[in-house]
C-alpha cells in the first residue's frame, strides 16, 4: 500500500470511507512527514498540530457514528498565511501582523471546514503576497523541495513546497500576478488561478483586489477538481463574487482547439521552450489541434500589472497602523502621525517600494499617465483574448519563462524579479482562469505548462489537464527529501 | 527622476519611515520601475475603449437588516469603558 | 457694499437605515457602549470586504430626486485615501465625479421662498468615520485620543451646493427647507444628535474662499457665517488679505479659528473602489422610485389645498411642521372635517405644544391623540359645544388625556340649545343691563354686547344663534322686556 503521506486527496477520502485507516492515523503520518522535512523546506509559519489532531478525532467519531463526514473528510490542507483563519495567527509573512489573530474565518475556510477538511496550519509567502520567491517573507524563505538551494517560487511558495514535499495533502494559495502558478511550476505540482469572481475573496488579506483570487494547489488534477468545487461560489460577503457551475471529472475525451502563444515561448529559456513543444506534441497526439498565435499587447501587460497592483496595494495596506491589531509596539508618547510612520517602517523593502510606487501613480497629475492607461490596457488585452477564445478553446505557453533559480539571484534588482511574472500576469489582468501543470524537468528542476481559458471555462482547463496528466507522467514528489 | 525630496514626500504621504539604507538605494530602484512603466505612455488616450468594468444590479444588493456577531473584534489597547486608546493627536 | 458668496457642504446621516452602509451593524449607534457596534468590515480588519446596502441607494436617490438632480443609470464608488485614527481603513469609500459621473445625483436645483434657485452641484453616498473622544479638554490639548468605531461605516449623504447663497438668512431658509424635505422623505431625522454636519465656504468681494468645518448642527450654521463675515470684513478693513484656508467653528466660544494641517493634505489619490462593482440602477429606476417615494413638502402643500380645500396660510403652517401635518391627516381618517380640524390644530393646539418642538419625540408623548381632536370637532359640529367651550376643553384634555366627551360631561359644558334656559339667561341680562338694552334698540352693534353677557352668564354654553334670535325678538317686542 502507498505510504499514507503519499496519498492523493481523493484517495484519502476513499480510504477513510472504506475504513482502511483512521483520520488520526493519517494526520499523524502527515505530522511525521512535516517533522522530517520542515527543517529543510521551511514551508510553515504556523503549524497547528493540536487543532489538526482534534479535527481528525472529530471525523473519526463521525465515521464511527455513521454521520456525514463531508467531501474532503480527512484531507489535510495547508493555508497560505494571507487567508484569515479564526483563532489562528495570520501574519501575511509580515512583522506588522506578527500578533494578529483573526476573529473570523475566510469564506473558503468555512467551506473547507464544512466539508471535513483538516487545517494543518499557515504557509509561508512573500510579505503580503508581493514577490515570486518567498525571499521577501519577513520570517524565513522556503526552500524548493526538488533542490533546497533553489527558490520554490512565490508568492505562495510555502503552499507549493508543502504540497510537493508531502507536508499536506493539498494547499490553498492566492494568485495576484502568478502567485499560485509560479510555485506550482517551480515545485512540479498543479495549481489553478480561478476566473476572477469564482472564489470568494472574503477573508483574503488584500494585496491587489481587482486582480487576485484564492486557488488550490494539489498533486493531481482530480484533487484540484474536488478543492475547486468546495471553494467556488457566489458569496454574500463578497460583492465581486459570481455564481459558477461545478466542475466534473472528465469521463470521456473531448477534442479541444489549442493555441500556443508565440511571444511566451520565444521569451523563454531554451529548456523551457523545449518542454512546451513536447507538451504541444502530446496534445496533438491525444487529438487536440495545436496552432500558434500572437498577442499584440503583450509587452504592455507587465507594466500595467505593476501599475495597478502597486496602486491598489498602497491603499489596501494603509490600514496597517498597529492601532486596532498588529504587533508589539507601544504607543507611548508618540503623536498619531509619527506613530503610524514608525510602525510602518517595519514593512519589508519590497512592500515599501510597491506602496511608494502605488502612491506615486495615484498622485494627482499622474492618474491619467499610468493608472488610467493601465486600466485601458486591461480592457484591450481582455478583448484580444476573448476574441482568440472564440476560435480556440485554450491558450498555452510556459508558466515561467525560466527554470527555478537560486536564492539571491534576483533579489538585488526589482525589475529582474518582476520580469519573472511576465507570462502569468496576463490571466490576472484579463480575469481569466489559468492552470499550471507539471510537464518536465531540466537538470532536476521542474517546468510547468500554463493553460488559459475563457472566463468560467475552468472545465476546459480541467479536461485538457486531465488528459495531459494521463500521457505525461511527471513525478509529483521528490525522492531526495 | 525621483529626487530624495520626492522620495521623502512619497514616504510622508504613505506614512512610511525609510531607513538610511532605503533612502540611499530607493531613488534609483524606483526610477527604474517608473521607467519601466513609462512604456504605458505609448498607449493612446482612447476614450472610446470601454473600461470593461464588472457590474452588479440594484436588485442583487444586500437587504437593510441588522446582524451582529458576538465576537470581540478589538482586543488591543481597550480601556475600561470600551474605547480604543489611540496615540496623541498633537 | 460687500458681495458675499457662500456655498454649503452638508453631510446627513441616513438615519432611516437599520444597518450601516457596508455592513450589517446597527445604523443607530447612539448611546451604545463604545466599540460594541462593530464587525470586521466596519473596523477594517484584514480581509474584510464592503457589502453595499440596497436601501441606502434608494434613500440617496430619493434625496437626489427631491433636490432636482439628475440620477445616472450606473453609479460607482471611489476610495479617498488619507490617514487618520478615526478612519479604520485609512481610506473612506465615497463617490467622485472628476473621472466620470459616479455619484447618485448631479446638477440639481432647490428653490427658496423668493423663487431664488440654489444650484446643487452633486449628491453622493459615503461612509462616516468613527469618533475620537479626547481624554481631557479638546483636540488642541496634548492628550490621548480615545477612539470609538460604533459610528464608523454609517451611511452619509453628502450634498454640495454651488456658492449661490448671498447671506446667512438664505442659508438658514435653505437648511430649514432641506430638513423638512429630508423629514418628509424619511431619510434623515435632523433632530437626532450628530445626524447632520455642515461645512460652509465663505468668500467676500471675490476674495479667497475660507472653508469652515466642524459645524455640528444647522442652528450653528447661521452663527458661524455671521461671525466669519464679520471677521473677513474686519480683515479687509485693515487692508489685509484673506487667506485661502480651512477654519474650525468653536461652538463654545462662538468663533472660527485656523485649523490644523490635516486639511492641508489635499491629494487624496482617488481611484475606483475595486471591491464594489459598478451598480446598475437601470433606466426605469428613477421613474419607479418617483411613484413609490414619500410625498415632498410642496406636493403635500398642493394636495392639502386641492383635496382639503384649506387656505394657503393654513396649509403652510401644517406643511412646515410635518408631525403636525401627520397628526392632522390621522385625525381626518377618523373624522373627515378638514377645515375645522386644521383650524384647531394651527391655532389653539399649536400654541399648547409650542415649547416642545425641538424634541424628536415631539407629539409622540402627547396625551392628546387624533381621536381626541376628532371627537372635539364632532362635538362642535353636532352643536353640542360652542367653539369657545372647545378651547377650554382642549386645555383640559391636554393635561388629562381624557376624551372630550368625558370632560364635557363631568364639567357640564354642553351647549345649551334649550330655548327656555337661554331665554332665562337673556331675561336675566335684560334685567341687569337696562342701559345696554336701550342702546341696542337704536344701535344694532350693541346687540353683541348683550350677546356677550348672555354667553358669559351661560359660561359660553349658550347656542349663540338661538341667543341672538331671542335677544332680537325681545328687543323688538316691548311686551317681552
Amino acid at each position: 500500500m502507498t505510504k499514507l503521506d503519499d496519498l492523493l486527496a481523493y484517495e484519502v477520502v476513499e480510504g477513510l470511507t472504506e475504513g482502511q485507516f483512521t483520520a488520526e492515523e493519517y494526520v499523524i503520518s502527515i505530522l511525521k512527514r512535516i517533522e522530517e522535512v520542515e527543517p529543510k523546506v521551511h514551508s510553515f509559519i504556523t503549524l497547528d498540530t493540536e487543532g489538526a489532531l482534534s479535527s481528525a478525532k472529530i471525523i473519526d467519531k463521525k465515521i464511527r457514528e455513521k454521520e456525514d463526514i463531508g467531501q474532503l473528510a480527512g484531507v489535510t490542507v495547508g493555508i497560505k498565511d494571507n487567508i484569515s483563519t479564526q483563532g489562528i495567527r495570520t501574519t501575511c509573512a509580515s512583522k506588522i501582523l506578527e500578533n494578529y489573530v483573526p476573529t473570523y474565518d475566510a469564506t473558503v475556510i468555512r467551506n473547507l471546514k464544512e466539508n471535513g477538511a483538516i487545517l494543518l496550519g499557515k504557509l509561508n509567502l512573500d510579505e503580503f503576497g508581493m514577490g515570486s520567491t518567498t525571499e521577501y517573507s519577513r520570517y524565513h524563505p522556503t526552500h524548493n523541495p526538488w533542490n533546497l538551494d533553489y527558490v520554490p517560487g512565490g508568492s505562495s511558495g510555502g503552499s507549493g513546497a508543502a504540497v510537493a514535499a508531502g507536508e499536506c495533502t493539498v494547499a490553498l494559495g492566492s494568485d495576484t500576478g502568478g502567485s499560485i502558478r509560479c510555485p506550482s511550476s517551480f515545485c512540479s505540482v498543479v495549481g489553478l488561478k480561478p476566473t476572477y469572481g469564482r472564489v470568494s475573496r472574503s477573508g483574503l488579506i488584500s494585496y491587489a483586489n481587482s486582480l487576485e483570487q484564492i486557488g488550490p494547489i494539489c498533486r493531481s488534477v482530480k484533487d484540484l477538481i474536488m478543492m475547486l468545487n468546495i471553494i467556488s461560489g457566489k458569496d454574500a460577503m463578497d460583492n465581486t463574487s459570481i455564481p459558477s457551475s461545478p466542475i466534473t471529472v472528465p469521463n470521456k475525451s473531448k477534442k479541444l482547439n489549442v493555441a500556443v502563444i508565440k511571444e511566451l515561448v520565444t521569451g523563454s529559456d531554451q529548456e523551457v521552450a523545449k518542454s512546451v513543444f513536447s507538451a504541444s506534441e502530446k496534445f496533438q497526439e491525444i487529438g487536440f489541434s495545436c496552432e500558434e498565435v500572437s498577442i499584440k499587447n503583450l509587452h504592455y501587460a507587465l507594466p500595467s500589472y505593476y501599475t495597478l497592483a502597486s496602486a491598489e496595494a498602497s491603499s489596501n495596506l494603509a490600514r496597517y497602523d498597529n492601532i486596532r491589531y498588529g504587533f508589539d509596539y507601544p504607543i507611548g508618547e508618540y503623536n498619531w502621525d509619527t506613530y503610524f510612520s514608525n510602525v510602518r517602517e517595519n514593512f519589508g523593502e519590497e512592500v515599501k517600494r510597491r506602496i511608494l510606487i502605488g502612491s506615486y501613480v495615484l498622485s494627482s497629475g499622474y492618474y491619467g499617465k499610468y493608472y488610467l492607461k493601465a486600466r485601458r490596457l486591461r480592457s484591450l488585452l481582455r478583448l484580444e483574448l476573448l476574441t482568440l477564445f472564440k476560435k480556440y478553446d485554450l491558450l498555452i505557453g510556459p508558466t515561467m519563462p525560466i527554470l527555478p533559480f537560486k536564492f539571491g539571484e534576483k533579489i538585488d534588482d526589482p525589475i529582474k524579479m518582476y520580469l519573472v511574472d511576465v507570462n502569468t500576469v496576463i490571466a490576472n489582468l484579463a480575469g481569466i482562469p489559468a492552470i499550471s501543470l507539471p510537464i518536465g524537468f531540466s537538470n532536476g528542476l521542474p517546468i510547468g505548462l500554463q493553460i488559459m481559458a475563457a472566463p468560467f471555462e475552468e472545465q476546459k482547463l480541467i479536461d485538457a489537464s486531465y488528459e495531459l496528466e494521463k500521457v505525461i507522467h511527471i513525478q509529483r514528489r521528490p525522492n531526495s527529501i | 527622476m525621483i529626487s530624495k525630496e520626492d522620495l521623502e514626500h512619497l514616504a510622508q504621504i504613505s506614512r512610511i519611515n525609510l531607513t538610511e539604507n532605503e533612502l540611499e538605494k530607493f531613488p534609483k530602484q524606483l526610477d527604474k520601475t517608473i521607467e519601466y512603466i513609462d512604456i504605458l505612455e505609448e498607449l493612446a488616450s482612447d476614450d472610446s475603449v470601454n473600461l470593461d468594468l464588472q457590474e452588479l444590479r440594484f436588485e442583487e444588493l444586500r437587504m437593510d437588516e441588522i446582524s451582529m456577531s458576538d465576537d470581540k473584534q478589538l482586543n488591543k489597547n481597550i480601556t475600561e469603558d470600551g474605547f480604543l486608546r489611540g496615540p496623541k493627536m498633537k | 457694499m460687500s458681495m458675499v458668496m457662500i456655498g454649503l457642504e452638508i453631510h446627513a446621516q441616513i438615519t432611516a437605515l437599520n444597518s450601516k452602509l457596508f455592513c450589517s451593524c446597527r445604523g443607530n449607534y447612539r448611546e451604545l457602549r463604545p466599540n460594541s457596534n462593530i464587525c470586521e468590515i466596519c473596523c477594517g480588519l484584514p480581509g474584510s470586504l464592503p457589502i453595499i446596502n440596497q436601501k441606502a441607494i434608494e434613500y440617496s436617490t430619493m434625496t437626489s430626486i427631491a433636490l432636482g438632480c439628475k440620477v445616472p443609470d450606473k453609479i460607482m464608488f471611489y476610495r479617498k485615501n488619507y490617514f487618520y485614527p478615526d478612519l479604520p481603513k485609512n481610506f473612506q469609500i465615497t463617490q467622485y465625479n472628476v473621472y466620470g459621473i459616479s455619484s447618485i445625483g448631479i446638477d440639481g436645483k432647490y428653490e427658496l421662498d423668493d423663487a431664488k434657485q440654489i444650484r446643487i452641484s452633486r449628491i453622493q453616498l459615503e461612509e462616516d468615520p468613527g469618533r475620537i473622544v479626547y481624554s481631557e479638554g479638546g483636540m488642541n490639548v496634548r492628550n490621548t485620543a480615545l477612539i470609538d468605531y460604533n459610528r464608523a461605516g454609517v451611511a452619509l449623504i453628502e450634498i454640495v451646493t454651488e456658492p449661490d447663497f448671498t447671506g446667512p438668512k438664505e442659508v438658514r431658509q435653505f437648511l430649514n427647507k432641506l430638513s423638512l424635505t429630508l423629514e418628509h422623505l424619511g431619510v434623515c431625522d435632523t433632530l437626532l444628535e450628530g445626524s447632520v454636519r455642515c461645512d460652509v465656504n465663505v468668500s467676500m468681494n471675490g476674495g479667497n474662499k475660507v472653508e469652515i468645518k466642524n459645524i455640528n448642527s444647522f442652528k450653528e450654521v447661521e452663527k458661524a457665517i455671521n461671525y466669519e463675515i464679520t471677521r473677513q470684513s474686519s480683515v479687509y478693513n485693515r487692508n489685509l488679505n484673506i487667506q485661502l484656508e480651512t477654519r474650525h467653528w468653536d461652538d463654545k466660544k462662538k468663533i472660527t479659528f485656523k485649523a490644523r494641517s490635516k486639511e492641508e493634505e489635499h491629494d487624496y489619490r482617488y481611484f475606483p473602489e475595486p471591491d464594489i462593482p459598478v451598480i446598475v440602477l437601470g433606466s426605469d429606476f428613477v421613474t419607479n422610485l418617483k411613484q413609490r417615494m414619500p410625498e415632498l413638502p410642496n406636493q403635500r402643500f398642493e394636495r392639502f389645498i386641492l383635496k382639503y380645500k384649506l387656505s394657503e396660510h393654513t396649509s403652510n403652517i401644517l406643511i412646515n411642521d410635518k408631525k403636525l401635518a401627520d397628526f392632522f391627516e390621522s385625525t381626518l381618517k377618523i373624522h373627515f372635517s378638514p377645515t375645522e380640524i386644521a383650524n384647531i390644530l394651527v391655532t389653539d393646539f399649536k400654541s399648547l405644544i409650542e415649547d416642545d418642538t425641538e424634541s424628536t419625540d415631539y407629539l409622540k408623548n402627547l396625551k392628546v391623540k387624533p381621536e381626541h381632536i376628532a371627537e372635539l370637532v364632532k362635538l362642535i359640529e353636532g352643536n353640542k359645544i360652542s367653539r369657545i367651550t372647545a378651547k377650554d376643553i382642549l386645555v383640559k384634555i391636554f393635561e388629562s388625556g381624557k376624551l372630550p366627551s368625558e370632560v364635557v360631561n363631568s364639567s357640564n359644558s354642553y351647549k345649551i340649545a334649550d330655548e327656555k334656559t337661554i331665554m332665562d339667561a337673556v331675561q336675566s341680562v335684560f334685567d341687569t343691563e337696562k342701559a345696554a338694552v336701550e342702546d341696542a334698540k337704536k344701535n344694532r352693534e350693541a346687540i353683541n354686547f348683550l350677546l356677550g353677557k348672555v354667553m358669559k352668564l351661560t359660561k359660553g354654553r349658550a347656542d349663540p344663534k338661538i341667543a341672538i334670535r331671542l335677544i332680537n325678538s325681545k328687543l323688538s317686542d316691548p311686551e317681552k322686556q
